[in-house]
């Protein structure tokens, strides 16, 4: 049902040129104009946040208007900022597949993106960070591997001790995520720059089975070798008595992980903000 | 858009061909995956993709490297680019809290256009104000400088220094924070704490922020963001923040509070509390703008009163 709300949306939304996007910015109001300021500033958000963050808008901008449908609501602004590039894209995280949304500005490389709030050496740092975890097995880059390299990058000279705190950076601002000394990608920067990843590194890259989106965390078969994402296995094998690879049929070895659940979680009243990792680095 | 950084800066390209990210997660019913489409060259292109919306799993039709414009996408002059791309660096110095000047609008987006620069600049406006809320106002004509002023929160007439607003350190903000859920004060200890978590300590300095406990005793309550004092009678000494005039002026509870839970991955309405406090906060504050508003109309009201009857009764 999820599918078919995509596709009713994929329908109604029609290509538009700049004219069309300021003709079409009369649907916008103060609440959508607080609601992407604030999402701006965030980067990155959990769909429950995201609701919460509507109805603040609502709220302080609002308070005699319908709360509009979040799908409505957003897809609405999307075809606004159609005519700059801009888009809010919808996404999950790869470790247990919550949903996710970023303000992502489509029309410069993504790395360039950052190219504002960041020197070029530390620019370069995220490029051999994100190159190495890319090219890992497990899609996580150690610290130590990172820190090695801080000899090759452009720009001014940076010791380990910057580049340590630079990491920090990169996670504070949403770009990595840090577990047990070793950096993966956030969901942020996989919605930014899925694109731009693929086109750079064609070779090196790795796609889900199921959802062929990029993959930087999942499990593989043992056999065959194809990938999923952790949220994908979890959906695909969820009535599974007996989980098999869909590609080459052989027995799924690892633990199927369960599918996200808003409400379940809702429930047990569980903040948020440390997502447990328990299962991400399976291969 | 610094341009050192990124060699691929410029390329631009339409996702909306051929964007299938995690989201979907069923079995997917989707078409050929991206892979193959191997990207030609980083000359820049468009994707020809008119039906195709960002949702999509279609691959759109093949690459033609060195063409411009799509079926959907043809109107887009390389002015119309430039507004966007304008867009962009102005939405990023509002995010950092720097002023704009033409110079560096000239260096870093229009370039090649600098013989519309005034029309770019005031579409890009448009858009900014049109979509974002932020006005951009000249704030120095004879140096061409320019600021982004957030319409949503603007208080008509009462607010006079608008260009440099809450420093662009996130820890200011951070440190208004912990002084507003502690209930409007916070002791030292209370804020060291904090700012332990982020790396900053007590004598030892930081390469970007210098000598943090100068920073907060000193410059912050110098420049009247913060207050600080000893907690009263105490005895050994204690000492306390608290916001200073400057921080009521330059930002409010609900901003504070937004940052505040921005950093901790929520939304203001997560803490209901300090979500009350800060809602009365911007119903005085919206109250006091009215009475301002009123009292320069009655004055000025006045005025014209007081013309009008000096022109009608003669000296």
């Amino acid at each position: 049902m999820e599918e078919g709300r995509a596709e009713r949306r994929r329908r109604t939304e029609a290509p538009s040129c700049t004219q069309g996007g300021a003709r079409r910015a009369g649907i916008m109001t103060d609440v959508h104009r607080r609601f992407l300021q604030l999402l701006m500033t965030h980067g990155v958000l959990e769909e429950r946040g995201v609701r919460r963050l509507q109805k603040h808008c609502y709220r302080v901008h609002g308070r005699t208007a319908a709360v509009e449908e979040l799908e409505d609501f957003i897809n609405n602004i999307n075809s606004v900022l159609e005519s700059l590039y801009i888009e809010i894209k919808k996404g999950a995280t790869e470790d247990d597949g919550r949903p996710v949304y970023a303000l992502v500005n489509l029309a410069t490389t993504p790395v360039s993106k950052m190219a504002s709030d960041f020197a070029e050496n530390e620019l370069d740092l995220f490029r051999k960070a994100l190159e190495l975890i890319i090219d890992s097995e497990t899609g996580f880059a150690s610290s130590t591997n990172i820190l090695n390299l801080v000899d090759q990058l452009k720009g001014k000279k940076m010791r380990k001790k910057e580049a340590e705190q630079v990491l920090q950076k990169f996670v504070q601002n949403k770009w990595l995520i840090e577990k047990e000394g070793e950096f993966t990608l956030h969901s942020r920067a996989i919605l930014e720059m899925e694109q731009y990843i693929r086109e750079t590194y064609p070779d090196a890259v790795k796609t889900c089975n199921i959802c062929h989106g990029l993959l930087i965390q999942g499990q593989s078969c043992e056999t065959c070798g194809i990938r999923m994402h952790l949220p994908c296995v979890a959906k695909y094998f969820q009535s599974a008595p007996e989980p098999r690879c869909p590609h080459c049929n052989d027995y799924w070895p690892h633990e199927i992980p369960e599918v996200f659940n808003p409400d379940k979680e809702r429930e047990a009243g569980t903040s948020k903000a440390n997502k447990k990792p328990s299962r991400s680095r399976q291969h | 858009l610094r341009g050192k950084a990124n060699p691929k800066r410029g390329v631009l390209w339409d996702p909306r061909a051929a964007r299938e990210g995690p989201e979907r997660l069923v079995p997917a019913q989707t078409t050929a995956p991206e892979e193959e489409e191997s990207p030609s060259s980083p000359s820049p292109h468009f994707k020809d993709a008119p039906q195709s919306s960002p949702a999509t799993g279609t691959p759109g039709s093949p690459k033609v490297p060195g063409e411009v414009c799509s079926t959907n996408q043809c109107r887009r002059s390389p002015i119309e680019e430039k507004v966007a791309l304008l867009v962009y660096y102005l939405l990023y110095k509002y995010q950092v809290k720097e002023p704009i000047t033409k110079a560096d609008m000239l260096r870093n987006v229009i370039q090649i256009y600098k013989n519309h620069f005034h029309e770019i600049l005031r579409k890009a406006s448009e858009h900014l104000e049109l979509v974002f809320g932020l006005d951009l106002k000249e704030m120095d004509p004879n140096r061409n400088t320019y600021v982004l002023i957030n319409k949503l929160e603007q208080s008509c007439d009462a607010r006079v220094n608008d260009n440099g607003g809450v420093p662009k350190t996130g820890l200011l903000m951070t440190v208004l924070g912990v002084i507003f859920t502690k209930g409007n004060r916070a002791t030292e200890e209370e804020v060291w704490e904090v700012l332990n978590m982020m790396g900053l300590y007590d004598g030892i300095k930081n390469f970007i922020y210098g000598d943090p406990k100068k920073l907060i005793t000193k410059d912050w309550v110098k420049e009247k963001y913060l207050e600080y004092r000893q907690v009263p009678n105490s005895d050994p000494p204690h000492y306390e923040f608290l916001w200073g005039p400057r921080a009521y002026a330059e930002t409010s509870k609900m901003k504070v509070l937004e940052f505040v839970a921005k950093t901790h991955d929520t939304v203001p309405t997560a803490f209901p509390g300090w979500y009350e406090e800060a809602l009365r906060d911007e119903e005085e504050r919206a109250r006091a703008r009215v009475l301002a508003k009123a009292s320069t109309a009655a004055m000025a009201s006045a005025r014209a009163k007081a013309i009008a009857s000096s022109f009608s009764s003669p000296k």
